[in-house]
């Protein structure tokens, strides 16, 4: 475009110029050579550096082989003792024999599904409710005054003081399962989406009202998609925190789950149990966190 | 031409009170500018004089404290689409690509069939110069494009009036100059009423029929400046080396100078000098 060749004209001319004078040609013919490219090290180790997205894997993935080669040096030399903390290896066994249905009445595979699915249930309704409920927080002022005190107040009761209360609203159930997921993922999520409509750019939204749009279409064409990245951010960060309230949950009186398995196994000293429940926890996380930015990258790629 | 001039600014005042403990700060104090169709008028004065307030009021983003705007006649009560903006930043939206931006700019016209608001976007696009690069998402476009199509975006919504905020204010240079000469141009095209606000001076003289010289806060008008009546209605950049234009942008200079400075007491909270 004319603003590039218009900017490379000056720096063009100057180079000419440098050359009529006394001074040595330098470089004239054969350009400079290039200064090497910093090595990974280098661009990992220094400030602010940047690095490519396969290094950041193989680095992410050396900060699991560390971890693990701490682990196993600590049950190796038996620095810590064994019913503390048991191998690696025998974590792994375990886990196999919990998958295959050992010394106990169900394979370990349903106590996972089905702490996905109060996860997923809890968190989908959450979302649900808290993305309306946000842009209209930030839309209109009365919606705003009625529900955020109320937000605000229920937000900061600690969710495991309310175990009580959906037990005896709500039973042993399901429903107050999810509904302890709900309370903790709802009142944070519905605040952070208001917080992202109310950052959409004032221009963006007034470009609307200048090229015809009504309110309702401000909301679905410029609002909506606007502030569509960030909420996908926050979104994945509260399904982090469902995660945690999801062990509250299944101590109370729940006979599946993978909570209510590392809680179980507590009473019997079980650390092998233990460390096998926590360690598929971590990977669902991971899995799906990964899963998410990499939508995050792939349908939000006008961002870079 | 009419009687009645198409945009009339009529004893304008507008007043903010952040606090109500403490009186209320007034921005704009009784401005009245009468516009005629076609023109294109410029508001000169240093940031934070109220100048961009004022283009606000007459896009009905604002209201008025005092006084009011009628446009064709008509009292301004609210934006629409009678009023495009082109802003200094976030002027296009980044989920969009060149041509979705400038077809965003037709969407609500419900009076044009879906071939009329193709041909239209198709039209602005090649207006400003954005032919081949339909499919580029704004994050890939230089600065100086991504303000031509917040241009074509706004044209394509069939305005009467224009009002740019600064729209050149983060270019460099090279582009700002050839915004400004393409500006010229479409402006002799698409016969638009365009108020431009500005706090730069050569900017100002190059592209206006007539400048308003504000005041550092609260705005009033100082000068009134006829550039239509020293310099040609058609300018090229040649102009900017003219005698004429240079003799008339340092007399502007002179005034505003003098305007920044007291900008500046007033920002730092020294007592204003009268």
């Amino acid at each position: 475009m004319a603003g590039n060749s218009s900017s490379t004209g000056p720096s063009n001319d100057e180079a000419g110029a440098r050359g009529d004078s006394s001074l040595p040609p330098v470089g004239k013919d054969e350009p400079a050579p290039a200064p090497p490219p910093p090595s990974v090290w280098a661009s990992l180790t220094s400030f602010r550096g940047t690095t490519g997205r396969k290094t950041d894997i193989y680095v992410g993935i050396a900060g699991f082989a560390v971890l693990l080669a701490l682990w196993s040096l600590a049950t190796y030399f038996e620095w810590v003792q064994v019913n503390y903390l048991v191998s690696f290896k025998v974590v792994v066994v375990r886990l196999y024999g919990m998958f295959v249905g050992e010394n106990v009445d169900h394979s370990f595979i349903e106590d996972i599904a089905i702490s996905l699915y109060r996860v997923a249930a809890a968190f989908l309704l959450s979302a649900i409710m808290a993305i309306p409920l946000g842009i209209l927080m930030s839309s209109y002022r009365i919606v705003n005054g009625l529900s955020e005190p109320i937000i605000d107040f229920i937000r900061y009761l600690p969710v495991p003081a309310l175990v009580p209360l959906t037990v005896v609203w709500l039973g042993i159930g399901e429903t107050s399962k999810i509904a302890l997921l709900w309370i903790g993922t709802f009142f944070q999520l519905v605040l952070l989406v208001a917080d992202d409509a109310r950052r959409v750019p004032r221009e963006y939204i007034e470009i609307g009202m200048t090229v015809g749009a009504k309110p309702r279409s401000v909301l679905r064409h410029i609002i909506l998609p606007a502030m569509l990245p960030n909420m996908v951010d926050n979104l994945r960060i509260t399904l982090g925190w469902c995660w945690t309230y999801l062990i509250v949950a299944e101590i109370v009186a729940a006979r599946s789950g993978i909570g209510y398995v590392i809680m179980s196994s507590r009473r019997y000293g079980k650390v092998d149990t233990i460390l096998a429940g926590v360690l598929v926890i971590g990977i669902i996380g991971l899995a799906t966190d990964q899963a998410i930015r990499w939508a995050h990258r792939r349908y939000f790629a006008y961002l870079r | 031409m009419p009687l009645q001039p198409f945009i009339v600014i009529d004893r304008v005042s507008k007043s903010f009170q952040p606090d109500p403990r403490v009186a209320p700060i007034s921005v704009i104090d009784d401005i009245s500018i009468a516009i005629d169709k076609g023109e294109l008028i410029v508001f000169l004065g240093p940031s934070g004089c109220g100048k961009t307030t004022l283009m606000r009021i007459v896009g009905g983003l604002e209201t008025a404290t005092a006084g009011r705007v009628l446009i064709g006649g008509k009292p301004v009560t609210g934006p629409d689409r009678q009023k495009g903006m082109v802003f200094q930043s976030y002027s296009s939206f980044p989920w969009l690509n060149v041509i979705d931006n400038i077809r965003f700019g037709l969407k609500f016209r419900n009076d044009l069939d879906a071939a009329e608001k193709e041909r239209r976007a198709r039209h602005y696009l090649e207006l400003v110069g954005l032919r081949g690069f339909e499919s580029y998402y704004v994050n890939r476009i230089s600065g100086g494009m991504r303000q031509r199509l917040a241009i074509a975006r706004t044209l394509a919504a069939g305005p009467d009036v224009l009002l740019m905020d600064e729209p050149f204010g983060a270019l460099d240079a090279q582009n700002r100059d050839f915004l400004q000469a393409q500006l010229d141009v479409i402006q002799r095209s698409e016969q638009k009423t365009i108020v431009f606000v500005t706090h730069d001076v050569e900017e100002a003289v190059f592209l206006a029929d007539r400048i308003f010289i504000f005041s550092a806060r609260p705005a009033r008008i100082l000068e009134e400046v006829r550039v239509c009546d020293i310099l040609p209605a058609e300018r090229t950049l040649e102009h900017k080396e003219s005698e004429v234009f240079f003799k008339l942008r340092n007399r502007i200079l002179g005034v505003t100078r003098a305007q920044a400075l007291r900008t500046e007491q007033i920002m730092m909270g020294a007592s204003p000098i009268q």
